[in-house]
């Protein structure tokens, strides 16, 4: 069986300290004018004393049907065997329709490589290692749970069996492979 | 050229891809021509120095260039993270702007004109300066300060060697206050266990913005995974108040009212550990008398905390007893009355009997107690290098001119009193200063004044990496290796049993620099001081710390980290035999099965001074803990209060690039109501100011802060050029605090009023 991979973000461990933004930013090289990793503190949300932040993790949601991979008009966007969706440079032509495609706005041109970019969660890096993406292993308060969802003693499989998750947009069909852990004090703006 | 949309696209980009450089700055790392790097190992363990919490990294070269960080998972209770500042260690080192060239000044002071200068000469100008001082004054005449660690003690060791006692750490700037209320109830510095705690009380000491990695991992897992509640009295809504099961927008500088109240509580209804009392400390009568005052509804009046809840949230704390602490807080000096404001949270603890119980407060046990308890050789205990027969100074120190700070003077000194000493030449006149890895200018309060101080003396040298707002004012500036790129002496990280750890070269040094302890080695050398300084280079004194035992150094610097036995607590029964039962030598246990009989306090009484005859001498009327009114602003004014942010460390961080790169700059934080009264609206320009001094900046419109308060994140807003990043961006917290000494702690103050309007 082909691995699941799947990523778990508990906005309740999460201090939105940039921590994983750093090191993402270390590991894959990411330029300084781009990201493919940013915790966003919103809010306060509520009425005083009851306000809460949001921490919204921005990075590539994993979609397994993929926005940016149907609308690829070379193949070079496509989601590889372990459903990472991952980008052929060699067949990209730059058309920027994977950029437009995408619902959540986490494609971008790296102004390096002028190819398109965005979180693998370092599948050619530390994956191929055999160590964890640099977020999950950087974050201070072990917020981030990464593996293979469709091993069940996997610690993220436990986790999604065990606690309330949400997507974002699932309304759109893209069914991300991004799980976040909504916050006990504010309710989900998915 | 195939013209294809893909190479179209690339053109485009490659315009924005050029980063404007900053103006070539003499003795920059881009001035040089070329840099050839060369690591030293493909992964190395060390120590992070982007912040003092010091965690233990694992560093790893790419492509010969550019260094990851990561945490060493060797450190269990740091489980192999760092935050975004050690993250970005790298970034810092391979900064352009670095400064990595001697540089001496050759316009007026912070003018901003530099000439690089070689070693030799830079330590000529400085031997020159120093024993001229010297000669016509006395050694006493120069000032030697330094953000406490690693290697400020080779700078004392100069200080001490040239003959001045003036030496000083950033104490009275940052932890002076918890380090001297510890100092005056236990006898030294105690440990918190967030990671145990059951109940957890917290006055604004935000471990989820101002990350010290293992307790906000522990607070964490304790809120998370194991149900531990958490309290916040805060006027801000920050990240830990966010994270709370409840928080209270307390008015600023009250936290002592409420927690004189909790103690009122514990007392009033007998819910404090009455054996524990009995047993270990010493003033409860004259606290609790002094306490019965201080009800609940008096602190509500005080502090807009309501008196039920505070009733309520005692009486849970006390339910969750001893697994439960009151946070004994960290930096910010909220009043004057710092010194009674921690000294009531410790004594909220010690009512509760947590000392030595998991989840409350306890002692490190560094390998030489340990290995007593244990009956046989646990930890290896390392020897401290030292050198006979230093000279002794018949001066007092400059901050010796009240007996109320005595405990100061061993413990960092009052920093600030180097203003006065030099403007006022109280108690005599200061001439020289030679700092190294601080900035008062933005640490320290009343920007002005310091200016005014660095303009005034004889001569000034510093030791950092950039130039920063504070170096910008220095005669001689000497470059320093960063933590990547220098060695250091085994450093004790004990916690709950032994740990050691080291602080190793990951990269060669970049440029002509050079780490501290061999620059203040060969200033020492150039004073002809050289007997002072017997070592030949860190490998002695490594050497010299673990008696020639290579196995032992080899062990530790391949480790990175390396800590020894078990967790022991004194009062922890379950521990206890734990210990007992792995080390069959080991201090057989009391009765009750715990090492309770042992736990003493290096206090004259030898026991927990809840109330203290010692303090009573040094500062009359201040024996006993006491809440006392003080005036923070003026009646129009609003409170001005600041706190730290998780991508910054104080004003140390804002000019590395990666980290300039996620925030450059500070907004105010103003509530809706009061902005609305200002016509002020988020990203509006302001102008923010009192006697002290003026800011401009732009306001954030926030529920997240009381309608009396504004905030801002602190170390923003340098006014010298050099740091290019940095310069010009955001509000300048120290220009805007005035020059005041609290009681006992001799602490700067961090909250003062401060009038808004419309820039």
């Amino acid at each position: 069986m082909t691995k699941r991979y799947v990523l778990v973000h508990d906005e309740n461990k999460c201090i939105g300290c940039q921590a994983c933004n750093v090191a993402c930013r270390s590991e894959n090289n990411v330029p300084e004018s781009v990201t493919r990793l940013q915790v966003r503190i919103e809010g306060p949300y509520g009425n005083y004393p009851h306000l809460h932040f949001k921490y919204n993790r921005v990075s590539c949601e994993q979609c397994e049907n993929a926005p940016c991979v149907k609308v690829c008009p070379t193949g070079a966007a496509y989601v590889d065997d372990n459903g990472i969706v991952s980008i052929k440079e060699d067949k990209c032509v730059g058309c920027l329709y994977c950029v437009a495609a995408c619902p959540y706005k986490v494609r971008f041109i790296n102004p390096e490589t002028r190819v398109p970019d965005k979180c693998n969660y370092c599948k050619d890096t530390r994956l191929a290692r055999g160590e964890q993406p640099a977020c999950v292993s950087v974050c201070p308060t072990q917020a981030l749970v990464f593996g293979d969802a469709n091993d069940p003693d996997s610690e993220v499989r436990k986790v999604l069996d065990t606690k309330p998750s949400y997507q974002q947009k699932v309304h759109l069909g893209t069914q991300p492979r991004l799980y976040r852990i909504p916050g006990r004090k504010g309710g989900i703006q998915a | 050229m195939n013209l294809d949309r893909r190479t179209f696209i690339k053109g485009a980009g490659a315009g924005t891809a050029t980063c404007a450089l900053a103006s070539m700055l003499p003795g920059s790392l881009a001035a040089l021509e070329r840099t050839e790097l060369k690591g030293t190992g493909s992964e190395v363990a060390s120590i992070c120095e982007m912040c003092s919490t010091r965690c233990p990294i694992s560093a790893r070269i790419v492509n010969g260039k550019n260094v990851s960080i990561l945490g060493n998972p060797k450190a269990k209770s740091f489980g192999g993270a760092v935050c975004a500042r050690g993250g970005a260690g790298h970034s810092q080192l391979y900064d352009k702007q670095r400064i990595v060239k001697p540089l001496k000044r050759v316009g007026e002071r912070g003018e901003g004109n530099w000439q690089e200068i070689e070693w030799d000469e830079a330590y000529a100008i400085i031997a020159d300066n120093l024993t001229r001082i010297k000669n016509e004054h006395g050694p006493e005449a120069v000032a030697f300060s330094s953000k406490s660690g690693s290697l400020s003690g080779h700078l004392f060791h100069l200080a001490k060697a040239y003959g001045s006692p003036n030496t000083f750490t950033h104490a009275s700037t940052c932890p002076a206050g918890y380090v001297i209320a510890a100092k005056a109830m236990f006898g030294g510095k105690i440990k918190r266990d967030l990671g145990n705690s059951k109940y957890i009380i917290n006055f604004g000491h935000n471990l989820y913005e101002g990350i010290n990695m293992s307790e906000t991992r522990g607070m964490m897992n304790a809120q998370m995974e194991k149900g531990a509640k958490l309290v916040v009295f805060e006027p801000r809504f920050s990240i830990v108040a966010d994270k709370a099961d409840e928080w209270y927008a307390i008015k600023p500088g009250t936290d002592v009212a409420v927690a004189l109240a909790i103690c009122h509580v514990l007392i009033e209804e007998e819910l404090y550990d009455k054996a524990f009392i009995d047993r270990y400390v010493t003033g409860f009568d004259s606290f609790a008398s002094e306490v019965k005052a201080y009800t609940p509804e008096w602190a509500e009046s005080v502090s807009d905390v309501p008196a039920e809840d505070i009733r309520r949230i005692t009486r849970e704390y006390a339910a969750a007893a001893p697994h439960a602490c009151v946070d004994f807080g960290h930096r910010s000096t909220f009043t004057t009355e710092e010194f009674e404001m921690r000294r009531a949270l410790y004594a909220a603890n010690v009512l509760i009997g947590n000392i030595e119980r998991k989840g409350g407060l306890y002692f490190g046990k560094k390998a030489s107690g340990y290995n007593k308890f244990a009956g046989e050789q646990v930890a290896p205990v390392l020897a401290k290098p030292g050198v006979k027969d230093m000279p002794k100074s018949d001066a007092k120190r400059i901050d010796m001119v009240d007996e109320q700070y005595a405990m100061m003077w061993s413990s960092g000194g009052i920093y600030q009193t180097i203003l006065d000493s030099t403007l006022e030449a109280k108690p005599y006149q200061l001439r020289g200063w030679v700092m190294s890895r601080t900035n008062p200018m933005q640490t320290m309060t009343d920007r002005a004044r310091i200016v005014e101080t660095l303009k005034k003396l004889d001569f000034v040298v510093c030791c950092d990496i950039y130039i920063s707002e504070s170096a910008a004012y220095a005669d001689i500036f000497l470059p320093e290796s960063t933590y990547l790129e220098r060695d250091e002496e085994i450093a004790d990280k004990s916690g709950k049993n032994p740990a050691y750890y080291v602080r190793q070269k990951v990269v060669e040094p970049i440029g002509n620099t050079r780490p501290s302890w061999q620059i203040w080695k060969e200033v020492g050398e150039s004073m002809g001081l050289n007997k002072y300084f017997p070592w030949d280079n860190m490998d002695t004194l490594q050497l010299f710390q673990v008696g020639s035992d290579v196995a032992l150094l080899n062990k530790i610097k391949q480790d990175g980290f390396v800590s020894y036995g078990k967790p022991l607590m004194l009062r922890e029964r379950a521990m206890v035999q734990n210990f007992v039962s792995a080390y069959p030598n080991a201090t057989a246990p009391d009765g009750d099965g715990t090492y309770a009989s042992h736990l003493k306090f290096k206090t004259p009484s030898g026991k927990i001074e809840l109330s203290s005859d010692k303090v009573e001498k040094m500062a009359p009327g201040r024996g006993v803990i006491r809440y006392r009114e003080v005036t923070m602003k003026k009646a129009d004014e609003l409170f001005f209060i600041q706190g730290k942010v998780a991508v910054h460390t104080n004003a140390g961080s804002q000019n590395v690039p990666m980290l300039a790169n996620l925030m450059s700059d500070n907004a105010v934080w103003i509530h809706p109501v009061t902005a609305g009264l200002l016509n002020i609206q988020s990203g509006d320009k302001i102008r923010i100011y009192n006697d002290t001094g003026s800011e401009e900046g732009h306001a954030l419109v926030t529920p997240g802060i009381r309608p009396d308060t504004v905030f801002a994140y602190m170390g923003f807003g340098s006014k010298n050029k050099e740091l290019a990043r940095a310069t010009g961006r955001g509000v300048h917290c120290g220009n805007l605090l005035p020059h005041v000494t609290s009681p006992v702690t001799g602490m700067n103050l961090h909250t003062t009023g401060v009038k808004i309007e419309k820039a």
